[in-house]
């Protein structure tokens, strides 16, 4: 499509401007790590501070235990999200593969369980919990984020699977395969991008939680994962914003790396399930 | 390598056994963390508990959810979800749409430019809230400082602890962190359209304006259909960001029913009691999306 | 090699009937074509014959052994597939070469069977690339190829030239002729192209809503048709259909174009009858039966006309032949130079020719 150099020009400032205000907040955050206290407590804000404090990260991360709340969070979304996967990937492939009774019931139950909040799923949650004595231990975020995860995954999967043609099952089957064996030896090599994407959607999901973290860990700080680590840092009346910043940042980093790497096959498992 | 085996699952006859067993563990897996808890909560919604003993049942009453229904912190907390879905769902349906037109273009840098829109998604709820509580601080924020110069206010306005703009404040965080979404969605709906439609119109002398209300609206809508049902319960769901902003107040003006479910819960500790409000919120959010879908409810599974 | 024996299969999904019981000899080594429109359950046959899908009913024996509940792998048969299959994520070579590794052959032989067949299918330079690289053709042969390397009892085709276009399609077609002539192994190919089942069968299975219409060779198909829809579905253009009526006791005859045509061979009762005349067996100018049109439109192909015209009440609409014209007939006639339209024409044909069948239950009437 041709442009004028009007059209172009206008439409670059557009997309200049547009992403300038959508990642002001990303940047300020950046900006409020390393400003002097002074600083913040000064008007107008300043929008690159004259004294930059660079050593506020590797303070917090001394005077904190962010290492651990890292490291809390990953424990968390690794197992959460291994546990899921296995589980979605094939009831993913089932649903796509075969017309089950009760095949449609359970999409329907998938369906709901996207609208379930995570409020009202932790109270039996935290009464099952209590009972079995799990209370504090990082298996209960393992449980509680599958529960997140699994809806979702199931139904990107199926999507993704569902562009893949049953033809090459067939024909692995002709081959020689299993029916298992046709889907481990042919379609799951296939669908890789797809099970990356949903794996990566997982992850940011489990990630994501704090509701579970915070009611389930709320005693147990050698188990904190990083969301409820930064809220802690949070104060009712006053609060330290270099610290919180610096620390916001460390948690931010991780997943907005993945992202990058990820985001392309991130919206073809998104989207795969959705037009049907 | 024809050996006979006991249970061959590639028998035509047997075929299709595999997909159950397949099924198997995401039914089991499901049922234990998902249809299990459901029905205690279901459960518990009908019992006069404060904090449930497993194995010990209170009797069934319907008392919870008359209380519910009697008490205006309950509707207070409906008038508020109401409020937010609305202002967060309009809100993100016009970020995310505009940045998925813009970035649908084709320039130099679009790629990255994609990249950057939907970043918020990424972020951690929590995160965004620690942005945004700095940013509407009551005393040095920018937002405040924002209104103040442009002469919106003459005082920098205590956001978080004014009735009127935490929800406001509230309103905004999720639309940063919703926005990216609705994009993601419409942009693929929008590349999902095919090019030939527009040269049709194109050839039929159809303005820019009136290829998009003929053209790509009505072929948009049934995405635009899934993504706003999809926002809405989000809306519903959150707890992150209203939690760790507002905590609901000042004066329950943000607290939706999904805090209003926590905070009496793990608050006030009344389990039964909030077990119905969940209950509650969950009929509500299931009956507005099965409206809004009407027959389409496959769509989205 | 061997031969296949099908014996009554059936498949009902639910209350649906979608094929009826089917049953078919077929001989060591012969090319069987299974034909019709879709939804005539061709396909299903053949994903049946494959252990794809498990029939209802009926069983299949291929050689000696029952294979009706055998696993796919172990039927040792081989299939084409309509959109190759080919696996995406393996080279060439690794396709072919999937069967014979599955079945746990040693390397070096199957080094040597994979170079073999990609010499017959002359594949031999893409080897190493992915079946993406590669055009239409090239991975149908490749598909070829992976079915030959295992030297199975049957080849199994499902509307392999579906997706090539018409030049390709035809070469194609001359290839895997070829491909049976130099390796004779059985084979049934399924396909909703006639064409393809008449130049490239030894017999010819006709199917049409599940059911069996005709099994013969092709001339045999196409020179005696047992039913009409057999007759409208095998010539293109296909045969015209006129109502007529049969008079005249011991010397029959209909009265087609405004006259009394002896009907002789076949004896049909008095009565309603459906005659049925191939367009190019009307030829231009004068003969036994001669009539005047003007056509509505004249297409010339160089050498060939396809004349239309409409035949007034006579014509009956077949619903097989969807493409025809409603009421028009088309007549086949060798003539070069210009024909116009409009112009009165003469045409003609030999009532031997008629083909005959009872209104009623479409069968052919024979003498």
């Amino acid at each position: 499509m041709t442009r004028t150099f009007n059209q172009s020009l206008m439409l670059y400032l557009g997309v200049i401007a547009t992403l300038a205000l959508i990642l002001f907040p990303i940047y300020w955050l950046f900006i409020t790590a390393i400003s002097t206290s002074a600083e913040l407590s000064a008007l107008p804000p300043s929008f690159w501070p004259a004294d930059a404090q660079w050593e506020i990260f590797a303070r917090v991360w001394e005077a904190r235990p962010i290492p651990t709340w890292l490291m809390n969070s990953m424990i968390a979304a690794l197992g959460s999200v291994a546990l899921s996967m296995v589980v979605s990937v094939f009831a993913g492939y089932a649903l796509s593969r075969y017309q089950l009774r009760g095949g449609h019931a359970l999409g329907l139950f998938i369906l709901t369980a996207k609208m379930l909040p995570a409020t009202l799923l932790v109270i039996p949650l935290f009464a099952v919990f209590r009972n079995l004595g799990l209370i504090g231990s990082m298996w209960t975020l393992v449980i509680a984020h599958s529960t997140l995860i699994v809806p979702f995954a199931t139904w990107m999967l199926k999507g993704y699977f569902d562009t893949i043609p049953r033809e090459l099952e067939q024909a692995a089957m002709v081959d020689g395969c299993s029916p298992m064996g046709a889907m481990v030896r042919v379609v799951l090599p296939i669908a890789t991008p797809g099970l990356a994407a949903t794996a990566l959607y997982a992850f940011v999901l489990s990630w994501a939680d704090y509701a579970y973290a915070r009611t389930f860990l709320v005693n147990a700080q050698d188990n904190w994962t990083a969301n409820l680590g930064i809220t802690t840092m949070k104060g009712e009346y006053v609060t330290d914003w270099n610290e919180i910043s610096a620390a916001a940042v460390f948690v931010a980093v991780p997943v907005i790396i993945i992202y990058l790497f990820l985001e392309r096959y991130l919206v073809g498992g998104l989207t795969a399930g959705a037009e049907k | 390598m024809s050996h006979a085996k006991m249970f061959d699952l590639a028998r035509p006859s047997r075929q299709h056994l595999l997909g159950y067993i397949l099924l198997a563990p995401a039914v089991l897996l499901v049922g234990f963390i998902i249809v299990y808890p459901l029905a205690i909560a279901v459960d518990l919604s009908f019992q006069d508990v404060r904090i449930p003993r497993m194995g010990r049942r209170g009797e069934f009453t319907l008392d919870n959810y008359e209380r519910l229904f009697a008490s205006s912190e309950f509707w207070m907390a409906c008038w508020v979800t109401i409020k937010l879905v609305a202002v967060v769902t309009i809100g993100s349906l016009i970020v995310g749409m505009s940045t998925a037109l813009l970035v649908n273009n084709r320039f130099r840098g679009r790629t990255l430019a994609r990249l950057g829109m939907a970043l918020p998604w990424a972020v951690p709820e929590v995160i965004a809230v620690v942005i945004f509580a700095w940013i509407f601080d009551s005393s040095f924020g920018l937002m405040s400082w924002l209104f103040v110069v442009t002469g919106i206010t003459d005082t920098m306005i205590p956001w978080v602890s004014s009735p009127s703009a935490a929800f406001w404040a509230v309103a905004v965080t999720m639309v940063w962190k919703g926005f990216p979404f609705v994009s993601i969605m419409v942009l693929a709906g929008l590349q999902s359209i095919p090019a030939d439609y527009y040269n049709a119109a194109k050839v039929d002398g159809a303005s820019a304006a009136q290829r998009f209300r003929w053209i790509t609206l009505p072929l948009l809508m049934p995405v635009l259909g899934v993504t706003l049902v999809l926002v809405i319960l989000w809306v519903f769901r959150d707890f992150s960001i209203i939690k760790v902003l507002t905590e609901g107040g000042p004066l329950r003006t943000t607290q939706t029913l999904s805090i209003m479910t926590y905070d009496q819960a793990f608050g006030f500790h009344n389990f039964g009691y909030a077990s119905a409000v969940g209950v509650l919120t969950l009929v509500i959010s299931v009956v507005a999306s099965m409206f809004m879908l009407g027959r389409g409810t496959k769509a989205i599974y | 090699m061997a031969k296949i024996s099908i014996r009554n299969v059936h498949k009902n999904y639910g209350a649906l009937n979608v094929l009826k019981p089917f049953s078919l000899e077929i001989e060591d080594g012969e090319f069987v074509v299974l034909v019709g429109p879709s939804g005539c359950g061709k396909s299903t046959m053949l994903k049946i014959l494959a252990g794809l899908e498990p029939a209802t009913g009926g069983s299949i024996f291929i050689g000696d052994r029952d294979v009706t509940d055998l696993a796919p792998g172990d039927r040792d048969i081989a299939m084409v597939f309509q959109n190759y299959a080919l696996y995406p994520h393996l080279t060439v070579r690794q396709n072919i070469g999937f069967g014979l590794k599955m079945r746990g052959t040693p390397k070096a032989e199957m080094e040597q069977r994979i170079e073999d067949a990609a010499r017959i299918l002359e594949v031999t330079s893409y080897l190493d690339r992915r079946p993406k690289e590669l055009s239409g053709g090239q991975r149908q042969r490749v598909a070829l190829g992976r079915a030959i390397v295992r030297q199975p009892q049957a080849f199994l085709m499902d509307e392999p030239l579906s997706n090539l276009d018409a030049k390709l399609r035809v070469h194609m077609r001359a290839e895997i002729g070829a491909l049976h002539r130099r390796i004779g192994t059985t084979t049934v190919y399924v396909t909703h192209d006639q064409i393809e089942a008449m130049t490239m069968a030894q017999r010819v299975v006709i199917m049409r809503d599940g059911e069996i219409q005709q099994i013969a060779p092709p001339d045999v198909l196409f020179e005696k048709p047992d039913n009409l829809f057999v007759a409208g579905f095998i010539g293109s253009p296909g045969m015209n259909f006129m109502e007529a009526e049969v008079s005249g006791g011991d010397a029959p005859h209909v009265r087609l174009f405004e006259q009394d045509v002896p009907l002789e061979g076949a004896r049909p009762p008095a009565g309603p009858i459906i005659a049925g005349l191939r367009p190019e067996h009307l030829s231009l100018g004068a003969g036994p039966v001669t009539f005047t049109v003007r056509p509505t439109l004249v297409e010339s192909l160089g050498s060939e006309k396809y004349i239309y015209f409409d035949a007034g009440s006579q014509k009956r609409v077949v619903g097989h032949a969807e493409d025809e014209a409603a009421r028009g007939m088309i007549a086949r006639v060798d003539h070069s130079g210009p024909l116009a339209a409009g112009e009165e024409v003469t045409l003609s044909f030999d009532p031997a020719r008629l083909y005959l069948f009872d209104a009623q239950t479409e069968k052919a009437i024979r003498p």
